[in-house]
């Protein structure tokens, strides 16, 4: 065999050049950030300073608005309007209550159940977007027209009894009564209910389900100790992006119901566009988020789901 | 060997029969299989991923429904019974922890969900056997693996199941990691005396840590026994080459002496022993003569004479030598087998033993075996495994 005594490399002591850090790099997360902060600030921010010195301000319209911290706008704003504030809650509230009844089974089927339809039928719960909010909402107004089939077959079930019974309905008509205006709400929201709740759920490992039928759980039990709480943030973010802008909005309200259903986006509207009162509507809607920011802080601290992974 | 028989349970054996899974595809994971696994042992499903050893074990769990056959644990028929109702629990591959709960409430969860109130005191001395006591309180991900890897074996061990499924329980833990819960795992079968079912396609964790192994191939059982009868009297060249290494010799029956056949390969002769043959050995008829690398001594071609009588012998040129610390492992070229191995102790190295070098291998006929020359050599090699 021949013998190779290759002389070994060179050892020279190559220490490593030491770069001096950039400072270009180092700015450049700051630079993607100035569009958005730009957008934010011209038509978030300043909107909103715009709004709360308006809310403070007293005058007429022929005189000319000014500045004069008149904060009794709040409370006389509340006082006036506190039904259709409560009114809001309960709605949406309903309406939020339905769509996690109705969304659950739906995000639950398409997660685990729907193999090669998962697709399919994720397209139809997007597929409303593609018509615009009003239509959609026209369409409802058509669908519980009076003497129409879903009335109709309401009435031959004698549910309309139960729900006028419940004050949510007034004799034969649906339309122009509270039930049309939650229904209208569950319908409009459903999908920003069923979107999160099919995120969290397919998550889920099948393998925990599989655990927990291992250790002696039967499938309902399964289901209440580990797919359910482990669903919880789609719970949670569901009914957040289902309760937020159903107590905020009016088209419903305005299409679907009556001058007794009147929510409190219904009431702001007024306010701002036909009686031209912008104190008393820029302080109306400084309340309606402030409750929204209590009601959501004190829900996300009670659902504890911060705690999940 | 270990064997618990505890007298209440007589029968405690996992029994298979005619089992078979075929998929809806038409994809059959699981030929027909008769399998028992005796109460108390430690049982490993060993094979290639695809070969159907986790569905067999499935099978055995519930999770997974039989397309024929049945299952027994002792004397109950549990085929049709949901995961839920049977006296058996799984640590999955991934452990499968629940990652909402803490590591008491994992331990716990067979417990409650069997209606048991006071679960404190079992859940801490089961954690004490895994030697988590400290971390009960933590949730899943803030543990290591190997602690996690504990905490899946204590959930499941807990509800004293008749058999305990463990479903490649130690894939995810690094090599060191994996040799000492390997023997941890033996301690605590030992300890608690129940019937572990362990599948891997690691075959030295199947060797080191059960009493019996089962070789899996294609939805079939190749060969049952225990390690050490699987290493030493393979049936198929699978499990030959599956279980270490294997060298084969095609070759032709020649005449029987005794309890010896004698075969005739290349230009030489070879002996082996008549019990250590599964193939049909009909004089002319052709037979693949197995010898492990290890049984082999090299000794080179000047000295040839100097080897003892009665040793089966070939010649060959040494094509590669590795030296590996222990031992070195050679590679020789052999009219017989173009790439013979032999694996040599470094006690006294031959400095002449370098590539190139004529060399003669031989061994006691003892140490050789006779498979079917039907068969592909290549079976269960890692090469074939790549394809």
């Amino acid at each position: 065999m021949a013998t190779l005594t290759e002389a070994p490399p060179p050892l020279t002591p190559t220490a490593p050049e030491k770069k001096p850090p950039r400072k270009r790099g180092r700015l450049v997360p700051y630079w993607l950030l100035l569009p958005g902060i730009l957008y934010l600030l011209v038509f978030f921010a300043l909107p909103m300073i715009y709004q709360a010195s308006t809310s403070v301000q007293t005058g007429s319209l022929e005189e000319g608005y000014k500045v004069t911290w008149h904060f009794a706008t709040y409370w006389d704003a509340l006082s006036e309007y506190y039904p259709q504030f409560l009114r809001s809650v309960l709605y949406a509230g309903s309406a939020t209550i339905l769509c996690l009844i109705l969304g659950y089974p739906l995000a639950y089927l398409i997660a685990f159940r729907a193999g090669r339809w998962r697709n399919l039928i994720m397209i139809l719960v997007i597929a409303p977007f593609f018509t615009s909010f009003l239509i959609r909402t026209l369409a409802w107004k058509t669908i519980l027209a009076d003497g129409g089939p879903v009335v109709g077959a309401l009435n031959t079930l004698h549910v309309l009894d139960v729900t006028s019974w419940l004050g949510m309905t007034e004799g034969d008509r649906v339309l122009a009564t509270p039930l049309a205006v939650v229904c209208g709400l569950t319908y409009n929201f459903l999908p920003f209910m069923v979107l999160p709740l099919y995120t969290s759920l397919e998550r889920i490992d099948p393998r925990l389900h599989e655990a927990a039928g291992d250790l002696y759980a039967k499938p309902v039990t399964t289901f209440r100790k580990v797919t359910f709480p482990l669903s919880m943030p789609g719970v949670v973010s569901g009914t957040l992006l289902t309760f937020i802008p159903a107590a905020g909005d009016y088209v419903n309200a305005d299409l679907l119901g009556s001058t007794d259903t009147r929510m409190v986006g219904n009431v702001i509207q007024t306010q701002f566009l036909r009686i031209l009162d912008y104190p008393t509507a820029a302080a109306l809607s400084f309340i309606l988020m402030a409750a929204i920011l209590v009601m959501v802080t004190v829900y996300i601290r009670r659902s504890g789901t911060e705690d999940l992974v | 060997m270990t064997t618990v028989t505890n007298k209440n349970e007589t029968g405690g054996d996992v029994r298979l029969s005619g089992i078979s899974k075929t998929y809806d595809n038409g994809f059959t994971a699981v030929h027909p299989l008769d399998l028992t696994v005796p109460q108390g042992s430690f049982f490993a499903l060993l094979g290639a991923s695809g070969c159907g050893k986790t569905t067999t074990l499935r099978m055995i769990a519930g999770l997974e429904e039989p397309s024929s056959g049945t299952v027994h644990l002792g004397d109950q028929d549990v085929t049709a019974l949901p995961p839920y109702k049977r006296p058996v629990n799984t640590v999955f591959q991934s452990y499968a922890l629940f990652p909402h709960l803490d590591i008491f409430e994992n331990v716990a969860f067979g417990l409650r969900r069997r209606g048991i109130k006071s679960v404190k005191k079992q859940v801490e001395e089961m954690l004490d056997l895994v030697q988590l006591g400290e971390q009960a309180r933590k949730k899943p991900h803030q543990l290591s693996g190997g602690q996690q890897q504990r905490v899946a074996v204590a959930r499941a061990l807990i509800n004293h199941p008749k058999v305990l499924l463990l479903d490649e329980p130690l894939g995810a833990l690094d090599l060191k990691l994996r040799r000492q819960m390997q023997l941890e795992l033996k301690r605590i079968q030992t300890e608690v005396g129940i019937t572990f079912v362990h599948v891997t396609h690691d075959q030295e964790e199947a060797m080191t840590m059960a009493d019996t192994v089962a070789v899996m191939n294609a939805g079939r059982v190749e060969q049952l026994g225990s390690p050490t009868d699987l290493y030493e009297n393979p049936r198929t060249t699978f499990v030959a080459n599956f279980l270490g290494t294997s060298n084969f010799i095609e070759a032709e029956v020649d005449s029987k002496s005794g309890d010896d056949i004698v075969l005739k390969a290349g230009g030489g002769k070879l002996v082996l022993p008549e019990a250590r043959c599964s193939a049909p050995t009909s004089t002319g008829g052709k037979v693949l003569v197995g010898v492990r690398p290890e049984k082999i001594s090299l000794t080179h071609a000047d000295e040839a004479g100097e080897i003892p009588e009665g040793r089966n012998r070939i010649t060959g040129k040494i094509a590669d030598s590795s030296f590996i610390g222990v031992s070195t492992q050679y590679v020789v070229d052999s009219p017989v087998c173009p790439e013979f191995e032999v694996y040599a102790q470094n006690i006294d190295r031959d400095p002449r033993l370098v590539p190139g070098a004529d060399v003669v291998l031989h061994w006691n006929p003892a140490h050789t075996f006779g498979l079917d020359a039907t068969q592909d050599i290549d079976a269960g090699t890692e090469e074939e495994a790549a394809v």
